[in-house]
């Protein structure tokens, strides 16, 4: 009995599985001009983000840490 | 509860009788709409509901005039719902809310325009919300939720009537996105597919011919679809429509869209500015981005740490792990233009010791059979070009082109 109840709890669980991104219910007649904003947002992307710059502060500890280890071989 | 006379509670139902059936007759959709937006709470419903449960027998004036008795189903069940909610016992409101959306879906399958449209999509609307509360009070009961999967099948039974030929088809994508947000609620998103496939596949319908707010909330929901079956490039495209479609001033939506896309852009090796992760509060992927950027994978394993509850949540975790792979890249050429500036030479020998040596640094701690291993995965993915040589244990890098990008495709399974 004990575990058969335990059962249901564990089935409601699962039932009430909730979304927290609902998506936002739109008004029934919401209608909108598409605005220049909203397309800038698709442009704030970068695909060439991959520079071979390595003056950054990981790059140059990383560069101390290599030099280190050969270093240290010698 | 205010006090409501004999007088007065009749009055107020034969003024709303009055209105439902001048709202039919002269075809006014949004009067009717006006008249079932129960979850709105006006004033008007509210006081209604106080008449009715005053009056108790409404059915007898319905019955009374022709004119009313014409509706009498239909408004029989609103009723007895309206009055149910008001007193807040939901579940029989539920029950007496389906009842009238059936009957009211059976008349709008008879009226050959679809001047009811909206007024379909509030009775959509409605029974699903209504059928979440109910839920919540059987489950505040102890009792099992039921009534939000009931609801699906309403809405099921809405879209086959809406899904055929002829002018009431462009409200199939409205119920269509009612039916998505119950299935992702119950966990039950695979139900999704046979909706999906009767709007893709339509050639009767142009999709660009829906309404924009229906378009997009569609796209963001394949969008997610598209995510957690790991279809990234379709993703984009759905997740990208929707961005670029929604409503500026729903900045809560705009949030939502981004929360998937960006994994997915990740994924693609394509990174948003820190502008746009600042504009919409989504700070959690600041740092996933940082160590994609700089090729740290302690960063990278410290972010997903910290936000993994989130993550986990949204169904996006195994995405985000799964570009470890991309920081291992970057990595890698990290230290193969570090030592192209001491000796140019030999840069393109990358040795396992020194590798091992920088994951270290990086507090993951492989030995060289490890490291060996990975960097195999990074050749076989094309990540990397170049090959192993396991006996001198250095990994020879490609002249030309040894990390190639991803150009917006996904890394090779």
């Amino acid at each position: 009995m004990a575990a058969e109840q335990k059962a249901t709890t564990e089935e409601v669980k699962m039932d009430l599985f909730e979304d927290d991104d609902e998506f936002e219910e739109f008004e029934i007649n919401e209608d909108w001009v598409e605005k220049e904003e909203v397309k800038e947002v698709g442009q704030q992307w970068e695909d060439d983000w991959d520079d071979d710059d390595v003056n950054d502060d990981f790059s140059l500890q990383l560069r101390k840490e290599l030099e280190t280890s050969s270093a240290d071989k010698k | 509860m205010a006090y409501v006379s004999m007088g007065e509670a009749h009055r107020r139902i034969t003024e709303y009788l009055n209105r439902f059936c001048d709202a039919v007759s002269y075809q006014d959709s949004s009067m009717l709409c006006r008249l079932l937006s129960f979850s709105s709470n006006s004033p008007s419903l509210i006081s209604l509901a106080d008449a009715l449960n005053v009056f108790q027998d409404a059915s007898s004036l319905i019955r009374q005039s022709e004119k009313f008795s014409e509706y009498g189903e239909i408004l029989a069940h609103l009723f007895r719902s309206l009055q149910s909610y008001r007193v807040g016992n939901l579940v029989e409101a539920y029950l007496a809310f389906d009842k009238f959306a059936n009957a009211f879906v059976q008349e709008f399958r008879n009226w050959e325009s679809a001047w009811a449209l909206e007024a379909l999509y509030v009775v959509c609307y409605e029974i699903r919300i209504l059928a979440e509360k109910a839920d919540k009070e059987l489950t505040s009961n102890g009792k099992s939720p039921e009534k939000l999967k009931a609801a699906g099948s309403l809405l099921m039974k809405v879209f086959g009537v809406l899904a055929g030929k002829g002018p009431k088809r462009v409200g199939a994508l409205y119920v269509t996105c009612q039916l998505f947000k119950t299935y992702f609620k119950l966990g039950t998103v695979n139900l999704c597919r046979s909706v999906i496939r009767s709007i893709e596949t339509a050639r009767i319908f142009d999709f660009e011919e829906f309404p924009r707010r229906d378009k997009v909330t569609y796209m963001y929901y394949t969008g997610r679809l598209e995510v957690f079956n790991e279809n990234f490039p379709a993703a984009d495209t759905k997740l990208s429509y929707a961005l670029q479609h929604c409503n500026p001033r729903r900045e809560r939506n705009i949030r939502m869209i981004l929360k998937y896309l960006i994994p997915v852009k990740l994924s693609l090796g394509i990174i948003p500015k820190d502008e746009l992760l600042q504009k919409y509060n989504l700070h959690e992927y600041m740092n996933v981005v940082q160590a994609l950027r700089k090729g740290d994978l302690r960063l990278l394993r410290h972010a997903l740490q910290e936000h993994e509850d989130r993550f986990l949540r949204s169904g996006v975790y195994l995405v985000l792990e799964k570009l470890e792979l991309q920081v291992y890249q970057r990595l890698m050429k990290k230290i193969y233009i570090i030592q192209k500036l001491s000796d140019p030479a030999r840069a393109h020998q990358l040795k396992l010791e020194v590798i091992a040596k920088a994951l270290r640094w990086l507090e993951i701690d492989m030995d060289l059979d490890e490291v060996e291993c990975i960097m195999t995965i990074l050749i076989y993915k094309n990540l990397v070009k170049g090959y192993l040589a396991h006996k001198s244990k250095v990994v020879v890098l490609s002249k030309q082109d040894p990390f190639p990008k991803l150009n917006g495709k996904p890394v090779s399974s």
